[in-house]
């Protein structure tokens, strides 16, 4: 991008450089000094090879080379006092450089974004002010083109800058996220088998073989959440997936059944959802004895999402709440109701002894 | 069910390690392996060759969905019977694997002991409902229930209102078998179910199978609606 708009900056330059030369051709007759005028046009051809070599490579475009431009461009600019006859100038006659003048403007657009081009176009309007010492109607016409050259040259090449920029964040971006899904893949088909594999045939065989299963089993999950936490794409609208958000929960004690699609609900009661269905299975872990299994259900009803939480346990009556309470279990549940109460969803909690605990979480969708 | 040494199982799995040792797990146990394949191509020649009466199918394979296996295995044999296997996190598969015909779904951490069952299970015909299948089958009626009647309410699509005449082909569940899939779902298992709801164990078997049955023959009507209407045979 930056390179087009340094192409776009000399072929104005050589094409500007044609123009004053027809204009010095044509009117050379009427100058004070002809030689003058075939010099400055020789000055400009020369400064012209220079700074197109010197702006081809990005070492080139130094800040004082740039403003040596503008002081060449500045200077040519007020010698055309001393070429041509002051009763031309003040009647508005082109200057000597004519529009060259405005392609150092365009190189300080480009290498300083719209407050360059506007810095090089008022030391070029200066100087076409002092040479004048008026101001006739197409030379204020001028001004403004000089304006705009700068202005809103620079402001399109920074558009232009920061637009490429951010569609190479956005392909480096996408790439990374290819080479993650890459390694996802990977890790499914290999890794996590196998300590599936672990998982299952050592429970089997017992012993200390059940032990290194049990770890292996842990690992597989926990790997297994991580990979495909990394594909799980983010929020939308400020919408979770509750599915995406509990399924991570599962392991060898608890299974997490959801629909098949994406459960969207927005971020705080999903995100309450997820965090008392924590809570609960937290619960069950401490308090439900050592071989208790757990449930997640998800539902979607289109009325009210719905998350079961059941273990098969040791459950409790009613009449052991109070015991319940004192063995902090209640404590619990109030937390978990209190959760739902701050997104408008209810909690309800069910238990028999030796039938374990259900806990139903709902939030109703508005 | 019948005896093991009748049992052909085809196991097919890309991945070699896992392929070999479920299958030296089956022969273990007495089954007889009818043969393995890596990929969906090669498990379509595999089944035509052996005729096996299991296909235990892993969904993660390189060439073809698990739908795509599924549908063209029971093409070919509709007798077969299909058991999807799957790591977890790829629910729309294993829904889309299922409503194309396969008999159950169990994941690939369950036990090598839950594994024989279901495949005994399988082969006797019996729908392998686990309770994530079973999430996924009540998520798929709410979704058809949702998608078809907006605004007018599932409850009354079934009376025919003043709106739209209810699609008599889309399957819904009823309260007895809504009430079943969401137990089976929490993880009770059917003689816990039959003895919460006073009911044999067989009938709560009835209404899972039945519930899948629908699903299987509402996605048979649709593919072949789609296909009349595109103008094929």
């Amino acid at each position: 991008m930056a390179e087009q708009m340094w192409r776009v900056v000399a072929v104005f330059r050589v094409l500007a450089l044609a123009y004053a030369a027809v204009l010095i051709t044509r009117d050379h007759g009427n100058y004070a000094h002809p030689a003058a005028g075939w010099l400055a046009l020789a000055v400009m051809a020369v400064w012209s090879v220079i700074t197109i070599a010197a702006y081809s490579r990005p070492r080139g475009r130094q800040t004082w080379l740039i403003c040596a431009d503008v002081a060449v461009a500045a200077g040519l600019v007020l010698s055309t006092r001393l070429i041509e006859p002051a009763s031309q100038i003040s009647a508005g006659a082109p200057t000597i450089p004519s529009f060259w003048a405005v392609s150092s403007v365009l190189a300080c657009a480009v290498a300083g974004g719209p407050i360059g081009g506007l810095g090089g176009a008022s030391v070029i309007i200066a100087a076409d002010i002092a040479e004048r010492q008026a101001l006739p109607q197409a030379t204020l016409s001028n001004i403004v083109l000089v304006l705009i050259a700068g202005g809103v040259g620079g402001y399109i090449v920074q558009l232009g800058l920061r637009a490429e920029a951010a569609a190479d964040r956005a392909a480096r971006l996408e790439a990374s996220i290819a080479e993650r899904e890459r390694i996802a893949r990977g890790i499914h088909d290999s890794v996590l088998q196998v300590l599936a594999l672990v998982a299952t045939r050592g429970r089997e065989l017992g012993g200390e073989a059940a032990e290194l299963a049990r770890l292996a089993g842990e690992q597989e999950s926990a790997l297994r959440s991580l990979v495909s936490g990394a594909a799980v794409p983010p929020p939308e609208g400020g919408q979770l997936d509750l599915a995406g958000l509990l399924e991570p929960l599962g392991g060898s004690r608890v299974t997490v059944s959801c629909p098949a699609g994406a459960v969207l609900l927005a971020d705080a009661p999903a995100t309450a959802l997820a965090a008392a269905a924590g809570e609960a299975l937290d619960n069950v872990r401490r308090h439900a004895g050592g071989d208790a299994q757990a449930w997640v259900l998800v539902e979607d009803d289109g009325t009210a999402v719905t998350v079961s939480v059941r273990d098969n346990g040791l459950g409790f009556t009613d009449g052991r709440l109070a015991e319940a309470e004192a063995a902090g279990r209640l404590g619990v549940a109030q937390s978990i109701k209190g959760r739902l109460r701050d997104v408008g969803g209810t909690a309800c909690l069910r238990s028999s002894p030796g039938q374990g605990t259900e806990v139903e979480l709902r939030v109703p969708r508005l | 069910m019948c005896p093991d040494s009748e049992l052909r199982v085809l196991v097919v799995d890309d991945h070699p390690i896992w392929r070999h040792s479920v299958a030296a797990g089956l022969e273990e146990a007495g089954c007889v392996v009818a043969g393995t394949a890596g990929d969906g191509a090669q498990a379509l020649r595999v089944a035509a060759a052996t005729r096996p009466g299991v296909v235990l199918l892993d969904l993660n394979l390189p060439d073809m969905s698990g739908a795509e296996v599924t549908r063209r295995l029971l093409a070919a044999d509709p007798g077969l019977r299909v058991l999807i296997l799957s790591a977890s996190g790829e629910r729309q598969d294993v829904l889309d694997a299922m409503t194309a015909g396969a008999t159950g779904y169990l994941v690939k951490s369950a036990q090598f002991s839950e594994l024989l069952a279901a495949v005994r299970s399988a082969a006797a015909g019996e729908a392998v409902f686990t309770p994530g299948l079973a999430g996924l089958v009540l998520g798929e009626y709410r979704r058809l229930a949702a998608g078809a009647t907006p605004g007018t309410g599932a409850g009354t699509a079934g009376t025919g209102g003043p709106g739209r005449p209810a699609d008599p082909a889309r399957p819904r569940l009823t309260e007895r078998e809504t009430e079943v899939l969401r137990l089976v779902a929490k993880g009770m298992t059917y003689p816990e179910i039959a003895a919460l709801l006073v009911l044999s164990p067989r009938t709560v078997q009835n209404h899972v199978q039945n519930t899948l049955i629908k699903l299987q023959l509402h996605n048979k009507a649709q593919l072949v609606r789609y296909a009349l209407e595109q103008g094929l045979e």
